[in-house]
């Protein structure tokens, strides 16, 4: 939900409570003020009959008021208790239902008891309050839409800076060297946030390329000791009287060399990934070059009895060629090695997409955490857990999508290209 | 035969030479660019290992001199980088061949020895290692005068060891021979066994002597 809607939602229903409460309590005390009036009027009326009464032992003439009447009726016993009550009565005259406040006495005239009932139409009154009301819920109509438009062309010019931060920011990107451009505001609260934002996003920027540098010198400089160690095995190894003791420490060394070296050479292609130092795109056969990488891999796969389908069609891409063919040995290399023995490997190029799939472990990879630099599966020792995230990194730089899709027993990638 | 290693970093250097040295190489050092110059433009060499990272100056400027001199020296340029720019780049400047860092001294010896094959006898292209005979242009083999049948794969390994003969080759700098770096597969060493098994029953089976001998399981050593 938008803010707006939210603010608006929470402002409208608490203006109309407000509203509601305030025009019931209106409508009551005006009603209870009104309906008072009217009863001391009948108490002045009573007085005077009483007193005329009092002066005459009779009961006086009624004189026709208009929407006043009086009338009297016999008793068996004097009406201690005044009683008044208000009485709906049709009125023939306006043709229409009139209420009456009723105010009931009793009276003693000429040694009779009376009850005298005083009448007061309340026309008047009901018309007042109608009015009052009609007034009143008015108001609040055109409060409430004027507010609302207020509200809505207001907060809306009110936080269109904020909405222009967000669109910046959503374009930003950690590994571009772009600086953010954020739009001049007077208001206080966004002028700081623009501020914070572009010292935060700058900070990230300074530090990825820190971090970025860092990588590539470190992998760099760790090339020379890996050569030197490198070399001193294999002239270790000439050594004639090497114990087979001795022999297979020196061959765990080697392992872990190569293991190094070989960490060492995938950190370094992220990284020159990373620097767009392989820019240079051509048009390359695909077909071609899948074939080529076939006949490559083809004694791996029959030594270890896994069948290989392929159905290519003749496709042409633009990418660079060097990560053309690190993408594809990439590929069918973690299609090999997670393999099982009489597995099969599936390669199939339809659609501006390229699929390969193979028998695997009946386990999915987590495909929150597949692409991330180090991620291993369970079993997975013996891999530095950079492959993917090369083959994603590819993926990404040459404008390719790559999804992973998971069937029992079956692992699916899919590169599609536009 | 003389072989100039220019490399700054001295145990590389070191190593370098003392796997290169024997009976047939006189393996000579420069440490740095100004050495490398002068011995360059005194000297003929052989084979030139050239690092490209000097102090002092660039390798590929001992390079330019070299072809400015019109000296017909072989070079192999071993470097850190491993772009494929780099390698074009170099080559282009007149190198014979590019190593990356870090590599095998088997891969090295491989490669120097290609180098200086091709430089000395021109025209002939042949290894000839007692009853062997390895012919280089159509990649054949024959022994005792008589051909066999080797695949491709048997015969760059057989082509491989003849160029590190006497010398203990590990069986990962095997694997990278044969299949690159970029396959990521070299961990495979049954696969490395089964070619070199079917090699040496050929070869035995063809009349020539047992070359190939298995050491420790960590690598293997063609002795002749």
């Amino acid at each position: 939900m938008k803010l707006f809607a939210k603010y608006n939602r929470i402002n409208l229903l608490a203006t109309i409570i407000i509203f509601l409460l305030a025009s019931t309590t209106f409508y009551i005390a005006i009603k209870y003020i009104l309906i008072g009036q009217i009863d001391d009027d009948l108490t002045i009326e009573e007085r005077e009959i009483k007193t005329y009464i009092k002066e005459h032992n009779i009961l006086p003439e009624p004189i026709p008021v208009k929407d006043q009447k009086i009338t009297y009726s016999l008793s068996n016993e004097l009406l201690e208790k005044r009683k008044f009550r208000t009485v709906p009565a049709y009125d023939p005259q306006d043709k229409e239902k009139n209420s009456y406040r009723v105010l009931q006495f009793g009276v003693g005239a000429n040694g009779k008891n009376y009850v005298a009932t005083v009448a007061k139409s309340l026309e008047g009154t009901d018309a007042l309050i109608n009015s009052i009301l009609l007034i009143t819920s008015t108001t609040i109509l055109l409060i409430l839409i004027v507010s609302l438009i207020i509200n809505r062309v207001l907060l809306k010019r009110l936080w269109k800076p904020f909405y222009y931060t967000l669109h910046t920011i959503r374009n930003f990107r950690v590994d571009k060297k772009q600086r953010l451009d954020f739009p001049f505001t007077s208001i206080d609260e966004f002028a700081f946030m623009n501020q914070t934002l572009e010292k935060a996003t700058n900070q990230a920027q300074q530090d990825y390329l820190v971090l970025k540098e860092f990588t590539e010198n470190a992998s760099h400089e760790m090339q020379t000791p890996l050569s030197i160690i490198r070399s001193k095995l294999d002239l270790l190894i000439q050594e004639e009287n090497l114990s087979e003791e001795q022999s297979k420490t020196v061959q765990s060394t080697y392992q872990a060399i190569e293991k190094l070296s070989r960490l060492n050479y995938s950190l370094l292609l992220l990284a020159k990934i990373e620097n767009n130092q392989f820019a240079e795109t051509s048009s390359l056969n695909l077909k071609l070059k899948i074939e080529e990488k076939i006949n490559a891999f083809h004694e791996l796969w029959q030594s270890q009895n896994i069948t290989v389908d392929t159905c290519l069609d003749d496709t042409t891409i633009k990418m660079n060629n060097e990560l053309a063919d690190i993408l594809l040995n990439n590929l069918l290399s973690n299609a090999t090695r997670h393999n099982v023995p009489g597995g099969n490997i599936k390669i199939e190029i339809r659609n501006k997409s390229l699929r390969i799939s193979n028998s695997g472990a009946q386990k999915e990879l987590d495909p929150r955490r597949l692409y991330s630099r180090f991620y291993k599966q369970d079993g997975g020792h013996g891999q530095n857990g950079l492959g993917l995230s090369i083959i994603k990194q590819i993926c990404d730089v040459s404008g390719f999508e790559i999804d992973y899709s998971f069937t029992p027993g079956q692992h699916l990638f899919i590169i599609s290209w536009i | 035969m003389k072989v100039l290693v220019i490399e700054d970093e001295r145990e590389l250097s070191d190593s370098i030479c003392s796997y290169l040295a024997n009976e047939q190489f006189v393996c000579e050092r420069a440490l740095d660019f100004h050495t490398a110059l002068e011995k360059v433009s005194l000297y003929n060499y052989a084979c030139i290992i050239l690092d490209v990272n000097l102090p002092g100056g660039s390798g590929l400027d001992i390079l330019n001199e070299l072809k400015k001199e019109m000296k017909i020296d072989g070079v192999l340029i071993i470097s850190a980088r491993n772009s494929l720019d780099d390698k074009v780049f170099a080559l282009k400047a007149g190198a014979d061949d590019y190593l990356t860092k870090p590599f095998h001294l088997a891969e090295l010896g491989a490669r120097v020895a290609a180098i200086i094959r091709r430089k000395s006898f021109e025209g002939k292209n042949q290894v000839i290692l007692n009853e062997l005979m390895l012919d280089l242009s159509e990649k054949e083999v024959r022994i005792n005068n008589k051909p066999i049948d080797l695949t491709r794969k048997e015969y760059e390994l057989l082509l491989y060891f003849i160029s590190n003969k006497n010398k203990v080759i590990a069986k990962n700098a095997i694997a990278e021979h044969l299949w690159g770096d970029n396959m990521d597969l070299a961990d495979n060493y049954d696969f490395i066994y089964t070619h070199i098994k079917n090699l040496r029953k050929k070869l035995i089976q063809a009349g020539a002597a047992d070359y190939i001998k298995s050491i420790y399981g960590m690598g293997y050593k063609f002795s002749a």
